[in-house]
């Protein structure tokens, strides 16, 4: 019997009846693992102290649907005494003192966290191929990619390894992964998640979600990990909500708004169709969608690399080999110990990022790139907040194409950038979106579309998302054979 | 526009940086570090916005913290985790010039 | 006389008193076991995050009132970008572009003279860890990273190191007495450098400007400017050509010694700090850290000389300002000042010291302290009987007049009484008195000698002299 594969209320009664035990589940999750191995979606398994923790919750009373449940969390969220390694070779000795706050609250739940998934290096990717550790592979074709940056958290749901993972978004990180491997990501709003225990990428743009196999699971996965936390002056103060309540009802109440730049020709045409299909049947539900223009919205891309390398170039200083992680063997003197170590440790893309950040911050540049590019933040982030005086929510594809060869070149610095051009708005704006699988291309691979709601409005996003989850109804099992295509 | 940086260049923000080139990866760089800033050039053809900056995208009241002591780390965990260490100290070679800081 | 005159400003850094750092809430402390007082934000570990303590920017909302400065209603924090081995994250979170307080000033007094000293700005921002050099390593303690700082910059309007010193010395009185730091610069937590530059005349521009770091004290800030100024003027006058640079004042040399020369300006990639959004200072903010600002140095001095307190022990009572905080507390009542400063400069700090204790360790209450100074008044207690119960008087609660009656030492004060002895003296020593009258001087004194003997110092001696003096006659 494959309790992982039962949905999650289904699971919950049986652990409630004492019919199972997370034990069970928890030994089912790294059987799943070890069977998929070849995806290496898995830097650290936890084994040892997962199976301690599944004993231990035996004798305690099932208090909640996330009890006793596997989870995954993208390597770059510290757990204490559970190696940490952000896929980076700097990191891939290092062992935390400390938790995250997202891991404070799954253990409140009683979650188990069964290990530490692939990504690339610092998140700075957009395939998981930067991963010190090589790329995890996507399990509906095993020579494409799984995106990234969260590609290891991506890649172990759609695998049906376990039903959670945690990953990060600074430029569309989840969704994008969500996208080419066919699961449920989630965005939360910038603030609704502390980022105190996620290693900082962007620190204005970072932000830990959940990813799951459907939109229920995620709703309740979010519930469980949001919050204001004292140790977060970013994370914002809200009162608690569930995030499931508008799941199952229906559509006619929303206006829908559908950017022209997401439908240009800048996005493959299969994937353009597929989102208009879905549009038709939104709008014969009932639902209104108009076609806008959005200001701004085709520089997010820009504003995006100079803040994101620029606060990089920043945040990854701290790597230096003094205080933890790798550093140079016998070093000259101390500026061998920086520049060795920092050789050594980082990846090039790592290394290409912190450079071009430092350039851009460096001298007059940082007026001419840096602040200026604050500036249009702001105004972006207005821009993108008055559409919601008229919209409920933004949709459209989530990707400009469906997951790519592994092997494709990775010589092109821009390339990975122009993958996430959809996604990267969002966070420029600080606001949630969710991806949304809608169905397959000729290659049946995955395609997604992408929910954007307004600030902390992310139970609008799961509304409409759970409508089409369950008007579409797709097989998204990549081992399941048949779907409905 | 030249398509790619002096060798210079490259070296003054891996200076920045404080990371160690070879002479393959300078000619790498000089090209793949002028590609993105041509493309972070985009930024000056954007025009009409005001000089109201983003910091945090949603901010409320300051949240101040109340001071008062929490828990601390053992020193010989501090040490542990430290490549180099010395007694209670973390250990560097020896640094010759002044501080910047404060 | 130098043909040049010299323009100084001074960038000083001063840790603030709060129990914990200013990002983190591991204790601020001094002294500790190495890296006992950290924590993994001050270590700069991956993943962490700042938080405010609003006790930092309630002192630099104090700081930026005693200093006059505008107040910044909104604020925000920059990073400052350079790797050194004592700085965690590589970063120093300081404020670059909004300090808290901006265009103050401290008033000095020189030549008899009143003078402002304009401060541009002052901000907050994290010190460093302490590095030790030892051979070829270096080793590094974190307990100093994180602890809060204000540095306060002057516009570059000081023209000596004289005045350098007054208005680090008068920073330092005022900061001190704010409760805003403990100013110990032997500590560190008060740390000072100059700018130095000459020029011929106010009309042209500025000299090539030098910057004297990590120096020891306050004279040395004084005598590092003089010197600094001497070697400029030297070189100019030689027709030598010098670049801008770093030097630091060499305690053993009693001179400056070359640091480094700055090449290029330091590229520091300020950029505002975006794990910390910005701050709102609120009129009710304000309000607080204003009232709670005990009174300063200044207006005590205005208070003391007023209520007749001399010049002398004015400056004495400030220069202590435990005591001075005692003193402030009888201004409002009727009593004696001077008598008052004079007991506790003199025979109460004697004893504080011997007992290494302070006044609010003593039994002396501000009633038991004005019972005290009437007692002194009225010649009830000699000063010379006072030492002898000043330990009862500090140490017990019962009233002046309960010791003064335990021990004796009631003083005569009945004039009929005082001749009966005088009188009584006289008689028994007719030499002395045949002396006196025949102009030898030194005969009252031991007549007095023996009057004191008599009444065994339980006597106002003033009056006994006046009584002696008409009896003789």
């Amino acid at each position: 019997m494959k309790y992982l594969n039962l949905k999650i209320e289904e699971i919950n009664k049986l652990l409630k009846e004492k019919k199972i035990t997370p034990t069970i589940l928890v030994e089912e999750a790294f059987e799943n693992i070890e069977n998929n191995k070849e995806l290496n979606a898995y830097i650290t398994l936890n084994k040892e102290e997962a199976l301690k923790q599944a004993k231990e919750l035996e004798n305690k009373e099932v208090d909640n649907i996330l009890f006793g449940l596997p989870i995954a969390l993208k390597d770059n969220i510290i757990t204490k005494g559970l190696r940490t390694t952000c896929a980076s070779h700097i990191l891939d000795n290092f062992i935390p003192i400390y938790n995250a706050t997202v891991v404070e609250k799954l253990k409140s739940k009683n979650m188990i966290i069964i290990g530490k998934t692939n990504m690339d290096e610092f998140a700075m990717g957009s395939s998981s191929r930067t991963s010190y550790f090589g790329a995890p592979r996507n399990p509906w074709n095993k020579e494409k990619i799984s995106g990234g940056s969260s590609g290891g958290s991506a890649t172990t749901i759609a695998a049906r390894d376990v039903l959670f993972a945690l990953g990060s978004d600074t430029g569309g990180s989840i969704r994008q992964p969500a996208s080419y491997t066919g699961i449920v990501g989630m965005k939360p709003t910038y603030g609704r998640v502390s980022r105190y225990g996620l290693v900082a990428f962007a620190s204005s743009l970072d932000q830990i979600g959940p990813m799951t196999r459907n939109v229920y699971e995620n709703a309740i996965l979010l519930n469980a990990i949001v919050g204001k936390d004292d140790k977060d002056l970013t994370s914002a103060k809200k009162e608690e909500e569930d995030f499931t309540r508008f799941i199952g009802k229906d559509i006619k109440v929303l206006k829908l708004a559908v950017p022209n730049f997401f439908m240009s020709d800048i996005v493959n045409i299969e994937i353009r169709n597929k989102v208009k299909d879905i549009i038709k049947v939104l709008e014969n539900n009932g639902a209104k969608v108009d076609y806008i223009d959005i200001k701004y919205i085709d520089k997010a891309m820009t504003l995006y690399q100079i803040i994101a390398m620029g606060e990089a170039s920043s945040n990854l200083a701290r790597f230096d080999g003094i205080r933890y992680g790798h550093s140079k063997e016998n070093p000259e003197n101390i500026e061998d110990v920086y520049y060795g170590t920092r050789a050594e440790g980082f990846g090039e893309e790592v290394k290409r990022r912190i450079m071009v950040g430092s350039y851009l911050l460096s001298g007059e540049n940082a007026k001419t790139y840096y602040n200026k590019a604050l500036s249009i933040r702001d105004d972006m982030r207005k821009e993108l907040t008055n559409i919601f005086k008229d919209y409920d929510l933004i949709i459209g594809p989530t990707t400009t194409t469906t997951a790519y060869n592994l092997d494709d070149p990775m010589d092109d610095p821009k390339k990975s950038f122009m993958d996430d051009v959809l996604v990267i708005p969002v966070n420029m704006a600080g606001l949630p979106g969710l991806n949304i699988p809608i169905g397959f291309d000729s290659k049946h691979m995955p395609i997604g579309m992408q929910i954007i709601a307004n600030a902390f409005e992310e139970a609008k996003i799961y509304h409409l998302a759970s409508f089409i989850e369950k008007e579409l109804n797709l097989k998204l099992d990549p081992k399941g054979g048949e779907h409905n295509e | 526009m030249k398509d790619k940086l002096s060798k210079e260049e490259v070296l003054h923000v891996a200076e920045l940086a404080r990371i160690s080139l070879t002479e393959e990866e300078i000619e790498k760089y000089q090209i793949e570090l002028k590609e993105l800033l041509n493309d972070v050039e985009k930024i000056n053809d954007v025009k009409g916005y005001d000089d109201d900056i983003l910091i945090a995208c949603w901010s409320e009241n300051t949240r101040l913290r109340k001071d008062e002591a929490k828990e601390m780390l053992n020193p010989k965990d501090v040490i542990n985790v430290a490549p180099r260490h010395s007694g209670n100290y973390i250990e560097v070679p020896v640094v010759i010039s002044d501080g910047e800081g404060a | 006389m130098s043909n040049y005159i010299a323009t100084v400003g001074v960038e000083v850094h001063v840790e603030l008193k709060t129990n914990t750092k200013i990002f983190s809430n591991s204790i601020n402390g001094y002294g500790e076991m190495a890296n006992s007082l950290t924590n993994v934000v001050d270590l700069g570990y991956p993943g962490t995050l700042p938080t405010l303590n609003e006790e930092v920017i309630n002192l630099a909302l104090k700081a930026a009132t005693i200093l006059n400065c505008k107040i910044r209603r909104e604020m925000h924090f920059d990073r400052k970008n350079y790797f050194y081995p004592d700085n965690p994250k590589n970063y120093q979170i300081t404020q670059a572009r909004t300090p808290i307080g901006y265009d103050g000033y401290v008033e000095i007094e020189i030549n008899g003279e009143k003078k402002k000293i304009y401060i541009e700005e002052m901000h907050i921002e994290e010190d460093t860890c302490k590095s030790a050099h030892r051979g070829t390593k270096t080793l590094l303690d974190f307990n100093r990273a994180g602890v809060p700082l204000i540095e306060i910059v002057t516009k570059p309007c000081m023209e000596s190191g004289e005045e350098a010193k007054l208005y680090l010395e008068k920073l330092r009185e005022i900061l001190f007495y704010g409760n805003i730091s403990d100013c110990k610069i032997e500590e560190g937590s008060m740390r000072a450098d100059a700018n130095v530059s000459i020029r011929k005349s106010k009309s042209d521009p500025f000299g090539i400007k030098v910057e004297i770091k990590n120096i020891g004290s306050i004279s040395n800030v004084a005598l590092s400017i003089e010197k600094e100024r001497l070697r400029q003027e030297k070189m100019i006058e030689a027709k030598e050509t010098f670049k801008p640079q770093t030097r630091r004042f060499d305690d053993k040399l009693g001179d400056t010694v070359l640091m480094r020369v700055k090449e290029t300006g330091n590229d520091y990639r300020y950029f505002p700090e975006p794990d910390i959004p910005f701050v709102i200072i609120t009129d009710e903010m304000i309000e607080n850290a204003k009232k709670t600002i005990p009174m300063l140095p200044d207006e005590r001095r205005k208070l003391y000389l007023e209520k007749g307190v001399s010049k002398i022990n004015t400056t004495k009572l400030i220069q202590n300002r435990v005591l001075s905080d005692y003193f402030n507390n009888l201004l409002n009542e009727f009593t004696n000042f001077q008598i008052a400063s004079n007991l506790l400069l003199g025979d109460i700090s004697g004893y504080l010291n011997k007992t290494e204790k302070t006044i609010n360790d003593t039994t002396l209450t501000k009633e038991r302290f004005i019972e005290l100074i009437n007692c002194i008044e009225d010649n009830t207690l000699t000063s010379k009987n006072l030492k002898e119960i000043l330990e009862s008087i500090l140490t017990s609660k019962k009233s002046i007049k309960e010791i003064i009656k335990e021990n004796n030492i009631e003083n005569i004060t009945d004039d009929s009484a005082i001749k009966e002895i005088i009188n009584k003296i006289i008689m028994n020593n007719p030499e002395s008195v045949n002396d006196y009258k025949n102009g030898h001087d030194r005969a009252i004194k031991f007549l007095m000698g023996q009057v004191m003997k008599e009444t065994k110092g339980q006597i106002d001696p003033k009056l006994a002299m006046e009584i002696l003096q008409n009896e003789l006659q």
